[in-house]
């Protein structure tokens, strides 16, 4: 309030002043615009930006995930439900000292048997081990089979005892286990390492079936992009032309495609994909076309409403009495205008296309079992929801951040564009 | 009433400023006029030139991206810029209230007639017995022409008439000494107009209210207001009494306005008269007197250095080189604007 | 009730007529037209011409469209499905008896939520426009849409559930209740509160929390950037500056004049807003295990009881109309233009 006392020159020139940024806006290019918009949209200017730059990132690693996924999603790499970063730990044989083994397979046969603490990884150890040397036999033409019969003990003492009456042949435990155990048992010795302790562990942790969490949760990038992105376009491919068609026309075309759509709008759009993906069977393309039925309405009613307006607008009647033709008018000054609302639903429709392609695969419902894919893995983690919290966090989270980033932008976009703000 | 000279606001050197992506806007620049109590002023421009703004200024209801930029609004001798919020709460309402141009939507309309009217009296005396307060919104609405069961209406039960009188009314309740009216009769058609009008004036003399009368329509100004202002793109151009003004105008552009009011005692051979050019964009405003590109009597001063408003008559204020003494040039360099 | 808005309701009623037939049609022609095959993919690629024709005998899919379609229509109008194919073929319209009040007593509980939260948090928002608590609530709110509605129930799972232990994982009472339980309405809250059984009453309490906590705050997303868009429409409006204008002070314009207008059209989104729910209340009670009609499509689809989904859908189909009638009805309420 100490500013009225000021003459009026001070004020006079004050009002008429424009900030200079204002005035470099109608000097600078596309780019540098885009930068000094900040100052004038504030906060969503930042959404705006910082989703575009997450989008950018997720968009690369969904094209080229092999880039980023150290493992192949799909194959075993290490021991099962390991907890993020903790490395697998390393397991020993232990054998009688007399019985003259140099070798696992010499003990790996129909009739020998192993044993190791009931429940405990040493049993991963012992399966992997096993494997490995199959696939080594048959690689060499062998034929051989081998397959040592498990023994499943209470402790590591009681297992011992019976290694040391030779009631089995081996026996596996970890090295941490052993210590100050195995002394107490003079005929037993350790033969060596089954299986070595690795150095580093799974960034992410391994998923029940020992694959790497973080591989999977890459290469789930790609079929979440694929599938939101493709549905999205079908639907703009039937939407966006339904809209201006019935619009342009109307009558009785337009009272029946509007009805209808309401109705497919009005249904849940999740039990209506769900019901189609369960009619059409399991495949990309057919969850593609579930989701996209979903969103042909919310094009269509966007679209529909936007040319209704601007059809009632005189620059319209003007182009039509000078006797432009009905394609010209669509193209020249519908299109133009029903363009910024599509961009922003678009978006958003990617968004909740993701959200319903990862809840059809968390219901069983969409793509082949072994698909890396967030929704089918956070459905088989729901089995282990007790013991391995990062099968559900970690696809989860790349869920929700892709989700995030596509429905920011769209928001933030239709903020911006809102009519009545640019007008200022 | 006019001549009694009782001032009830006094406006300084007020001024108005919107900032817009284009540039700011001098809605209102340097304003400065006097409000007699008991006296209906007219307002008059063109679209555009600033009158709401100026009306809500003199509330403090000027939203962002708008600002009141500086000036001073003396009212009964308290300059309403000083207020706290609370004061200017107490303010509105129970010493100026303003009516504006869409009856339709200035009623919130999920709340009865009745409501709103004890709404605002209990924000503002929240001791008045509710018995008390009903007998006051009684007599007042019957006062105003509409019936005592009309006050559990909704507002879309009311005519548009009706709802304007109904603001008229909300405005009197709290016995507001200044009542804004801007535009206020705008939408409605002819004769519910007329009635309205001849309605505000019988308020007047009944309650001794004041009333600015903001309004694009001359011929209504001419039939009701006791002194005329007209205001040409943010600044006064002409103020004074309704009869001096539309006898002998002075500003030129009053001179055009008047001429392109269509009148029923224009002859059919008679051409109304179109001022040549357009109204100023107000982001970028002329130099000097605002109205120099369209002035059919400019002269170089008027190019250069803005006039101020004086009185050249008894109670007759003109903004125009004309009227006033031309200083040297050099006296005034820092007054020519970019 | 004036006589206009009985007008109101009996027309509004009228016109859920084909909208709900719309719906039933598409269901039945999503059953049948679209390129799968019900009977194929059921018995497998290798099935025999014999099989198909018993199986489709018994499905009815033998009879011309126009018969299947008429016979459907039936079924929906006196409700009567017939059997289920699997698990112990009841009558279907016993089963849905048993889920459908499990599925409201789950989505009433998160709708309130929903609503009392949302629309509080678009209001502040609007209220503070572009100021930092805006943006802060407009980025919870798209966050909170973006978690998926089962990713948002297994954690909080693994928190309350594994970690602290406080509440039950999943299902809808104590197994050890259940057994003695008496529910003559399915609703449990309303069973335990009728047999005075407060246990059950509080283990069922304890058990719907996570559900509908998940359910609503998964919904709240929408429903705050509703209330804020529609909030700072009103707050434009002229009778908002008029009020102001009467001095009348900003918390009651903003909480009372304009909330209250901006309850008309919250309301027909909440009606929208309805469908969403529905379609989380699937995924929700597949995550708790809750044994309500979402559950029971996701089951019976993965058993492929072609019956049985086939009137689930149906049934959803007709709650949709429901509510978009009982959302009419309360507009005409809230809405005095509507009323008079
Ligand atoms: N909210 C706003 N933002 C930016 N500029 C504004 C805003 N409101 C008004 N203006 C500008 O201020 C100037 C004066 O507007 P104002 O509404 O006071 O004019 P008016 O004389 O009342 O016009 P009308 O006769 O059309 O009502 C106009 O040039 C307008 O562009
Ligand atoms: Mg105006």
């Amino acid at each position: 309030m100490t500013e009225q006392q000021n003459s009026p020159e001070k004020k006079a020139s004050t009002a008429t002043e424009i900030p200079q940024w204002q005035l470099d806006l109608d000097q600078v290019g596309f780019v540098r615009r885009i930068f000094i918009a900040r100052k004038w949209y504030g906060g969503d200017w930042w959404f705006v930006v910082v989703s575009a730059v997450l989008l950018l990132f997720i968009i690369i690693v969904g094209i080229f995930p092999q880039w980023f996924a150290p493992y192949d999603p799909r194959a075993e790499v290490g021991p099962s439900l390991l907890a993020p970063g903790e490395p697998p730990s390393a397991y020993v044989l232990v054998i009688r000292t007399d019985s003259g083994v140099v070798e696992f397979k010499q003990i790996a046969n129909r009739d020998n048997n192993i044993g190791f603490v009931i429940g405990s990884p040493a049993s991963q150890a012992f399966r992997e081990v096993v494997g490995a040397l199959n696939a080594e036999s048959q690689a060499a033409g062998e034929g051989s089979q081998y397959q040592p019969r498990p023994q499943r003990f209470e402790s590591i003492e009681e297992g011992l005892a019976a290694l040391e009456n030779g009631e089995i042949d081996g026996y596996i435990a970890s090295p941490d286990e052993l210590a100050g155990v195995v002394e107490n048992f003079t005929g037993v010795e350790i033969l060596g390492g089954l299986r070595v302790e690795a150095d580093k562990g799974f960034v992410m942790g391994t998923n029940q079936i020992g694959q790497d969490v973080l591989s999977r949760t890459i290469w789930g990038t790609r079929i979440a992009l694929i599938v939101g992105l493709s549905s999205a376009i079908v639907a703009i491919m039937f939407g966006v032309p339904l809209g201006l068609i019935s619009a342009y026309i109307g009558g009785t075309l337009d009272r029946g495609l509007t009805l209808v759509m309401d109705s497919l709008y009005s249904f849940p759009g999740l039990i209506l994909a769900i019901s189609i993906a369960a009619v059409l069977g399991a495949g990309i393309g057919n969850v593609i076309v579930a989701i996209a039925v979903l969103y042909i309405p919310t094009y269509y009613r966007i679209v529909r409403g936007q040319v209704l307006s601007v059809k009632s607008e005189l620059y319209v009647e003007a182009a039509r009495s000078l006797g432009a033709k009905g394609s010209t008018i669509l193209v020249h000054y519908i299109f133009p205008k029903v363009i910024p609302s599509v961009v922003i639903i678009f978006s958003v429709n990617v968004a909740d296309a993701i959200l319903t392609q990862a809840a059809l695969s968390f219901l069983g419902l969409g793509l082949p079992p072994d698909t890396p894919d967030w929704g089918i893995d956070l459905a088989r983690g729901q089995d282990y929801v007790r013991r391995a919290w990062w099968l559900i966090a970690f696809p989860g989270l790349m869920v929700s951040l892709v989700t995030l980033s596509f429905s920011m932008l769209g928001e933030s976009l239709s903020e911006i564009l809102n009519p009545r703000l640019s007008e200022l | 009433m006019a001549n009694e000279k009782d001032v009830l606001v006094q406006i300084r050197n007020l001024y108005v400023t919107y900032g817009t992506r284009l540039g700011s806007v001098s809605a209102v620049d340097d304003v400065s006029f006097d409000i007699y109590r008991g006296e209906i002023l007219g307002l008059v421009g063109e679209s555009g030139c600033g009158k709401s703004t100026l009306g809500k200024a003199l509330m403090r209801m000027i939203k962002s991206p708008g600002e009141i930029t500086g000036g001073q609004v003396i009212f009964n001798g308290e300059d309403i810029m000083e207020y706290s919020d609370k004061q200017m709460r107490d303010f509105r309402g129970r010493r100026t209230s303003m009516i504006f141009q869409d009856p339709m939507t200035s009623l919130n309309p999920v709340q009865r007639v009745d409501e709103h009217m004890i709404e605002a009296i209990e924000v503002h005396e929240p001791k008045t017995k509710k018995a008390n307060i009903t007998d006051r919104i009684t007599s007042l609405i019957e006062r105003l022409g509409i019936q005592k069961r009309r006050l559990t209406d909704y507002p879309h039960q009311l005519s548009g008439g009706m709802r304007q009188r109904v603001m008229v009314g909300l405005g009197l309740v709290l016995n507001a000494h200044l009542i804004i009216a801007d535009e206020a009769t705008t939408s409605l058609d002819v004769i519910v107009e007329a009635n309205l009008v001849d309605q505000l004036r019988e308020i007047r003399d009944e309650f001794g209210v004041t009333i600015l009368m903001i309004t694009h329509n001359i011929a209504l100004v001419a039939e009701i207001a006791d002194r005329i202002a007209v205001m040409y793109a943010g600044r006064f151009a002409e103020i004074g009494p309704i009869n001096d003004v539309f006898e002998d105008p002075m500003h030129p552009y009053t001179q055009g306005l008047l001429r392109s009011v269509p009148s029923i005692r224009l002859d059919d051979q008679e051409e109304l008269y179109k001022m040549p050019g357009e109204p100023p964009n107000l982001t970028q405003p002329p130099s000097g007197c605002r109205f120099h590109p369209r002035c059919p009597q400019a002269i170089p001063i008027c190019a250069r250095i803005q006039p101020e408003l004086l009185e050249t008559k008894q109670g007759r204020l003109v903004n125009c080189w004309l009227f006033q003494d031309q200083p040297e040039e050099a006296a005034h360099p820092i007054m020519v604007t970019a | 009730m004036s006589s206009s808005l009985r007008n109101f309701l009996i027309t509004r009623a009228l016109l859920t007529i084909p909208m709900v037939l719309i719906l039933i049609t598409m269901v039945f022609f999503i059953m049948r037209i679209l390129p799968g095959d019900p009977i194929r993919s059921e018995l497998g690629p290798k099935a025999t011409e014999e099989q198909v024709e018993i199986i489709a005998e018994r499905l009815g899919l033998n009879k011309p469209l126009y018969q299947q379609y008429y016979e459907f229509l039936w079924q929906m109008i006196t409700l009567d499905f017939g059997n289920a194919l699997t698990m112990g073929e009841r009558p279907i319209k016993d089963e849905l008896a048993e889920k459908l009040p499990a599925t409201i007593e789950l989505t009433i509980p998160a709708m309130l939520f929903t609503a009392f939260f949302g629309i509080f948090a678009g209001a502040y928002a609007a209220k503070k426009r572009k100021k930092a608590q805006d943006y802060g609530i407009r980025l919870f709110s798209i966050a909170i849409y973006s978690i998926p509605i089962f990713v948002m129930g297994l954690i909080f799972q693994i928190i309350f559930s594994v970690r602290l232990n406080i509440l039950p994982i999943a299902g809808r009472l104590d197994p050890l209740l259940l057994v003695t339980f008496e529910s003559p309405t399915n609703f449990y809250i309303i069973d335990s509160i009728l047999t005075q059984n407060w246990a059950a009453l509080r283990s069922t309490i304890a058990h719907l929390i996570l559900p509908a906590l998940t359910l609503g705050l998964a919904l709240t997303g929408v429903f705050i950037r509703l209330t804020r868009v529609n909030m700072i429409e009103a707050q434009e409006s002229d009778f908002i500056t008029a009020g102001r204008a009467r001095g009348i002070p900003e918390n009651k314009l903003h909480y009372r004049h304009a909330l209250r207008n901006t309850f008309i059209p919250i309301l027909t989104l909440i009606g929208l807003q309805f469908a969403i729910l529905l379609a989380g209340a699937v995924l929700t009670e597949t995550t708790f295990s809750w044994p309500g009609m979402g559950r029971y499509l996701v089951t019976r689809i993965q058993l492929r009881d072609y019956n049985a989904v086939q009137a689930t859908i149906g049934v959803f189909a007709l709650f949709v109309a429901v509510i978009s009638v009982v959302m009419d009805v309360l507009y005409a309420f809230i809405d005095p233009r509507i009323r008079y």
